[in-house]
């Protein structure tokens, strides 16, 4: 007794350190949960190079939103992105439009035309090689007597031949977006888009942003719609799929959240008639709730929303403690003390907590850190759940403080005519039947490890995106070519041997193009060579330029002074002078630099159809120091590995927990696993009847099943006399909870979640309804 | 990529009317749907001592483009239409500009026009219009709005009555070209078979 008291003692000081450490959380740190999809998914920690031009590509984007404002006329675009573009002027501490500065518009050719003799495009460079010097002389007198013959930068003696000016013009194919009337301008043929581009000056994953800068953009879009009530509004940001996914990740929190509560109320109610039970349940969930959330946060500095969402599931575990306690204290004669009661119990409820919780810590085993997380979430919230049970529960309720209700009596009563497994023929028959039924289901399932499994954004936002990078002609940031080398020049001659083998699935139209930094900086190599070309080819003694004075009437110093003012700009163009420009601000993301004593730099792909992916990746296929990086198709594989791994660790965990088992129920320890067992494979088999893919999240489940399904196993077999009806309430009342949870769950939007949900759901309900045939009362049990 | 831009619409400016009379030139030009006419080029670089001459036809016709054809020193043709540029040296194709790709041609294309027609309504933004009007003639000078433009192009000066009768283009750098236009014939017969073809 005193031992107990000192027990409770203690556990009401951890409980007050929690209360303490979450309050001091939510109220004066407050804390809020990562939403970024990324943080599940396992570090690259073979290659940090290829991670950082993950990263790279990716925080490009992350704090950007771009809107495009569309109208049929430009008159009504512009309108309209002007008054899209006011709303959000006056909050310029939390996002910030992108100037679009004269300044820099006139500053961004300068460094190229410093050294515009050794920027040729590839088709000049062919054109020098194999053209006349005739064929030079007539190109310059055309761009000479035109008066609008093309694009013409500087003076005609600046650039008398038009290399420089076409070099500049196949730089700005690069993107299609023009300037126009103090707006960028881009079009589909059909609408005239203005591009608007704003920094956020708040995080974009941060609840802040996600509850500041939404409003404001609904703001702005109603204004944009009363300037121009035609226009249309195409808008992506990684914050925009931020707040998509934790509205509905909270929406689900508090859905399934308050379902369970909702259900184990009832469930308590039409029991117990009385409201006390259903506090002390309530207290340990709590309480374990609570306890997860602090240690967790201690362990890992943050908390992911997934894994709340899986955590408010926890519910329906949490709880099967405290009822175990609660009906037993129900069943036993109030002369016997709630201490002495939990003694008795003790051995059952230490071996349903163990178990459980490897089921859980299966989880912890895969290299998912989400996973992971939620792994330890959920075991340790069981643990203080228990512990709640364990300390405090024999203290608050007393010895006849619960009568039943007509529904417990009448639930009870069911046990007595259910079928009980025996050694007979009719037993074969069903084992026989239910065998084949299940090799047809199981055989049917097939396989789905796409990562589109772990997010479900909605359809607007996606068909938004797929508008604007269409729009853009925006390279694809999941499916790249990673350039390495062991000096920046080295990268640069790399990028230009692939670039070699692009340019041929560019003209067949695979690609539209692509993005890399020497299209901007060639390699020193290639410059030297393009300088040398067009000294020996145009500026040579009595070649193209000489002819050219003879035509036009000028004499030799002419000659002499255009030739000095070409020399004079054939100095190479370096890297760290280019990446100095406001200019280079759009492809700085492209160029990793030094990395760990090696350089790298990322070759994007613009315009490429899924179907031609497996070409692009052939093209760069032998080449030194190119490797091709599909983030997608790398997700997607090691969701299959881990599917196939973690089928294994469920074999395993039921080796371990027969193991764990055997001691006690010796014999009978097959009992107390054969109802999680035969649940799981008939649930697999119904799956494959209900053409579902088999995913990781469906084995993730199968893993919880076996704790749960032998928590019951367990009360049942720790009570092998059907005439007592204790063990078949507590299951009853906890399956039911479990259900109502993981039913629940199955409703989430986020298709993973939903495969969980649903094999819980199934399997929970199977278990449930098999636990009692295989009761054996012929054994002799034990004390 | 601006400055591109804007320099392509600066070589191609030419012509533009002032804030006070656009209303009244406006009203003096006769903005026929066909015109062709003989053009007379003279362009002084910085750095030269003779100015080199050129002459040719162009034509404007309305809702398809402009077409330049330069005939001496020698035969160059180029043609701005709603789709494309495209510069032909004898039949061959010198440059192509597709609107597809390169979407400003549409831009080009319809201040080019807007110039050579003499419709300056659109170029507003773009330039600071100055200029006076009599009874049958006008004169105007544009100067660019931005310092961008200014930079490229230092200023534009036409004049005409009912349509353009010279334009000279002060670039920055010191090169100067002037161009003076004349027999100016409207309706379709104005065009010949040949040009005709080209569109």
């Amino acid at each position: 007794m005193k031992t107990s008291r000192y027990l409770a003692l203690m556990w009401a000081l951890v409980v007050c350190l929690l209360l303490g450490h979450n309050a001091y959380l939510w109220l004066v740190q407050r804390i809020v949960p990562d939403t970024d999809i990324m943080a599940l998914l396992p570090v690259q920690e073979r290659d940090p190079i290829l991670q950082q031009s993950f990263t790279h590509m990716v925080d490009a984007a992350q704090q950007r939103v771009i809107v495009l404002v569309g109208a049929k006329e430009w008159g009504d675009a512009q309108r309209a992105a002007d008054a899209y573009s006011a709303v959000l002027a006056a909050h310029k501490d939390i996002i910030d439009a992108t100037p679009i500065d004269e300044q820099t518009q006139t500053d961004w050719l300068s460094l190229f035309q410093q050294h515009r003799l050794t920027l040729l495009t590839a088709q000049q460079d062919a054109q020098l090689r194999a053209q006349p010097g005739q064929f030079w002389v007539r190109s310059a007198l055309a761009k000479l007597y035109s008066p609008f013959g093309g694009p013409k930068l500087g003076t005609w003696q600046d650039d008398p031949f038009g290399l420089f000016g076409g070099w500049v013009q196949e730089r700005a194919l690069e993107t299609p977006v023009r300037p126009r009337d103090g707006h960028l301008f881009v079009t589909d043929g059909q609408r005239q888009y203005a591009l608007l581009s704003f920094v956020l000056k708040v995080p974009a994953l941060s609840m802040t942003a996600q509850e500041t800068v939404l409003p404001l953009l609904a703001q702005a879009g109603a204004a944009a719609h009363t300037a121009a009530p035609q226009s249309e509004l195409v808008q992506a940001g990684v914050i925009l799929h931020a707040a998509a996914a934790s509205s509905q990740a909270s929406g689900e929190v508090s859905t399934i959240g308050i379902g369970s509560l909702l259900g184990i109320v009832l469930l308590m109610w039409f029991s117990f008639h009385t409201l006390k039970p259903i506090f002390l349940i309530l207290l340990s969930i709590g309480i374990g709730c609570l306890g997860a959330l602090s240690v967790c946060w201690i362990l890992f500095g943050h908390v992911h929303l997934m894994t709340l969402v899986f955590g408010a599931s926890l519910i329906g575990v949490a709880q099967d403690y405290g009822i175990y306690f609660l009906y037993n204290r129900l069943a036993t004669d109030a002369a016997t003390d709630s201490s002495t009661l939990l003694k008795r119990l003790m051995p059952g409820l230490i071996l349903t907590l163990l178990t459980t919780v490897i089921g859980y810590m299966g989880l912890a085993l895969t290299p998912f850190p989400g996973l992971r997380q939620m792994a330890v979430f959920s075991g340790l919230g069981l643990v203080f759940a228990w512990l709640t049970v364990a300390c405090w529960f024999p203290l608050m309720i007393g010895g006849s403080a619960l009568k039943s209700g007509a529904l417990v009596r009448r639930y009870g009563a069911l046990l007595q005519r259910w079928p009980l497994l025996r050694v007979n023929k009719m037993t074969l028959l069903v084992t026989a039947l239910f065998a084949i039924a299940a090799c047809a289901g199981i055989a049917r399932l097939g396989a789905n490890d796409d990562i589109r499994l772990l997010q479900n954004p909605p359809k607007n936002l996606i068909a938004d995106q797929i508008k604007l990078s269409k729009l853009l002609d925006a390279p694809t940031p999941v499916q790249y070519f990673l350039v390495r080398g062991d000096s920046a020049e080295m990268v640069l001659q790399r990028e230009e041997d692939l670039k070699l083998r692009l340019d041929p699935l560019v003209a067949a139209h695979r690609l539209s193009g692509y993005q890399a930094m020497s299209n901007w900086v060639p390699s020193a190599r290639t410059q030297v060579s393009r300088r040398a070309l067009i000294d020996e080819k145009l500026l040579n003694e009595g070649g193209p330029l000489s002819e050219l004075a003879a035509q036009i009437g000028a004499d030799a110093q002419w000659i002499a002074a255009t030739r000095d003012g070409l020399r004079a700009a054939g100095t190479p163009l370096l890297m760290d002078d280019f990446l100095k420009t406001q200019a280079s601000e759009p492809w700085r993301h492209l160029w990793l630099g030094r990395i760990d004593g090696s350089y790298a730099s990322i070759v994007a792909l613009r315009g490429m159809e899924s179907a031609a992916v497996p070409e692009v990746m052939q093209a760069g296929a032998g080449l030194q120091g190119v490797q091709w990086v599909d983030k997608v198709d790398e997700i997607s594989s090691v969701l299959g590995r881990y599917r196939q791994y973690m089928g294994w660790v469920v074999l395993g965990a039921y080796v371990l927990v027969y193991a764990l088992l055997f001691p006690r129920y010796r014999r009978r320890t097959w009992r107390v696993l054969a109802p999680a067992a035969v649940a799981s494979i008939a649930t697999l088999a119904l799956l494959g009847f209900a053409a579902q893919k088999l995913q990781l999240f469906h084995v993730l489940a199968l893993m919880l099943l076996l704790g749960v399904g032998v928590d019951y196993g367990i009360f049942m077999q720790e009570h092998p006399d059907r005439r007592n009806h204790t063990p078949w309430l507590a299951i009853g009342m906890s399956a039911a909870n479990t259900i109502l949870s993981f039913g629940l769950l199955a409703l989430s939007r986020t298709p993973a979640l939903q495969a969980f949900g649903l094999t819980m759901l199934v399997g929970t309900a199977l278990a449930w309804l098999l636990v009692p045939c295989f009761v054996s009362s012929s054994e002799s049990t034990h004390d | 990529m601006k400055r591109l831009i804007l320099t392509l619409i600066l070589t191609v400016s030419t012509l533009t009317q002032a804030a006070v009379p656009v209303a009244k030139i406006q009203s003096m030009l006769a903005k026929p749907p066909v015109m062709c006419g003989r053009f007379d080029q003279s362009k002084q670089l910085a750095g030269m001592k003779k100015p080199l001459a050129s002459s040719g036809r162009f034509c404007v016709v309305a809702g398809k483009g402009v077409l330049w054809r330069t005939l001496r020193p020698f035969p160059s043709t180029l043609r701005l239409t709603r789709d494309e540029i495209v510069n032909y040296q004898g039949d061959r194709v010198a440059m192509r500009l597709d609107a597809k790709t390169e979407p400003t041609v549409r831009m080009i294309n319809s201040v080019l026009f807007s110039l050579l027609g003499g419709d300056l309504a659109q170029l507003d933004t773009l330039f600071d219009i100055d200029g006076s009007v009599d009874a049958t003639s006008w004169n105007v000078t544009l100067k660019a709005r931005s310092p961008a433009l200014a930079k490229a192009i230092g200023g534009i000066k036409l004049d005409g009555g009912a349509y353009v009768k010279n334009i000279v283009i002060s670039e920055a750098g010191g090169d100067r070209t002037s161009i003076v236009f004349s027999g100016i014939e409207s309706g379709e017969a104005a065009m010949s078979a040949e040009e005709a073809a080209l569109f």
